[in-house]
């Protein structure tokens, strides 16, 4: 007999390695995954947060993570379920998604910033991903996914995208 | 099928949902109907982006009443009666690519959705309040956003005064009805369960609040209680036009997938 804990520990280890498709980050560094459960010994029940209600691709994570984890040799079917409650916020991505998005040229709020409901337009509390430069400003609330921003830096020119972070 | 329809549409709770719903499908569906047109890039992307948003609000309430009353939300999106959609005429009017209505319509809009979003929080049904909550909060990027560009445009030129105030001239009578209510939700007698009154002060208060920094004028009402609209089913013919269109696809092919 198989140890739930240890498939458990497979499943964990599978999500890892599964990335957003549009960030670049796996979907655990980047908080989406809440919950792993398995339902009567081989059948895995994934629960995950949407970033946003309207992100496209969310079908396309639910793929990834039914294709792989029914790749597992213990496990027959897996389940994904969206929930929203708790609701997903920038404050679940990881260190080490941080540095990932970062190094990309993707900010993320500190956990003790400001929240972007309001949107800030001419403040620059986020520094340069690039060059560290405070004087960066909103270009624009939206941008190429619902759940960036796009800032321009001053200093050194360059636009980079900023991770949204809503009071929900 | 028929019957879960009917249960539906005979439940106060699901009704308020529903209008919004509808609201939010029919103007995420017009206002997608800009994209590649925006008047910068940057609006262009924010504009389709708050359409992305909208539709998938439709599709987050639709799941919601689809799970309730076992309906295939792609049905309730796609297969009802036009009768039996509530949205109002605000978000099926042709803006005519003026983007000073474009404009004017979401803003109108999202400081109506937003107040409704809240209404909805407050229900006895957790499923319901979680999904609100989220929606509120993505909301709140809308009303931002939209409150930037009126307060840039109020601020400036005076052809983007004039354009401004023709639109909402333009806009006006239809953002009225949205404060309509169903029927049947007027006449149950829960004095305080329709929550119309207190929608359309917040409304008002909102939008006002935003008007007295700039010379821009409304004079808006509370629609009274016999006038009727898209809340109870009798839709302008830009409506069906809209309908046609946005069902096109499901009609020459049902149950197609992509």
């Amino acid at each position: 007999m198989v140890n739930q804990s240890d498939i458990l520990k497979s499943i964990n280890a599978a999500l890892c390695e599964i990335t957003d498709p549009e960030l670049p980050c796996s979907i655990v560094d980047l908080g989406l995954v809440e919950d792993v459960r398995i339902h009567k010994g081989h059948t895995a029940i994934i629960t995950l947060l949407p970033t946003f209600s309207g992100c496209p691709a969310l079908d396309m994570i639910t793929n990834d993570v039914t294709k792989r984890i029914e790749d597992l040799p213990q496990i027959k079917s897996c389940r994904v379920d969206w929930i929203f409650n708790p609701a997903w916020t920038t404050d679940r991505i990881s260190e080490a998604g941080r540095a990932s998005l970062k190094a990309h040229g993707v900010t993320v709020a500190k956990h003790e910033d400001q929240l972007e409901n309001q949107v800030p337009l001419t403040t620059s509390v986020i520094a340069c991903p690039f060059c560290k430069s405070n004087q960066t400003r909103l270009d624009s609330p939206f941008g190429p996914t619902r759940c960036r921003m796009i800032y321009y830096c001053e200093a050194c020119q360059n636009s980079f995208e900023h991770m949204k972070r809503l009071d929900v | 099928m028929t019957n879960a329809m009917d249960m539906m549409l005979n439940d106060l709770e699901a009704l308020l949902v529903l209008k919004l719903a509808d609201d939010k499908l029919f103007l995420g569906h017009i206002q997608s109907d800009w994209t590649g047109l925006g008047p910068i890039l940057e609006e262009d992307i924010a504009s389709s982006s708050m359409a992305q948003d909208d539709l998938s609000h439709a599709l987050v309430l639709y799941e919601y009443l689809g799970s309730r009353f076992s309906i295939d939300p792609d049905v309730l999106a796609y297969e009802r009666l036009p009768s039996q959609y509530l949205c109002c005429d605000l978000v099926t009017v042709p803006d005519d690519f003026d983007w000073a209505k474009a404009l004017i319509r979401r803003w109108f809009f999202a400081h109506y959705a937003a107040p409704v979003l809240d209404q909805l929080a407050l229900f006895n049904d957790s499923d319901l309040v979680e999904r609100c909550r989220r929606l509120r909060a993505e909301e709140s990027l809308h009303i931002s956003y939209l409150n930037d560009w009126m307060q840039r445009l109020s601020s400036g030129s005076k052809e983007a005064i004039v354009r401004l105030q023709n639109a909402i001239d333009f806009m006006s009578d239809d953002a009225r009805m949205l404060f309509e209510l169903p029927g049947m939700i007027l006449n149950v007698d829960r004095p305080s369960f329709d929550g119309r009154e207190e929608l359309f002060n917040e409304w008002s208060s909102s939008t006002h609040e935003i008007l007295s920094t700039t010379n821009l004028k409304t004079n808006i009402t509370l629609p009274t209680t016999t006038v009727k609209g898209g809340r109870n089913g009798v839709h302008a013919d830009h409506f069906i036009a809209q309908l046609t269109e946005m069902n096109e696809v499901r009609c020459k092919d049902p149950g197609a997938a992509w």
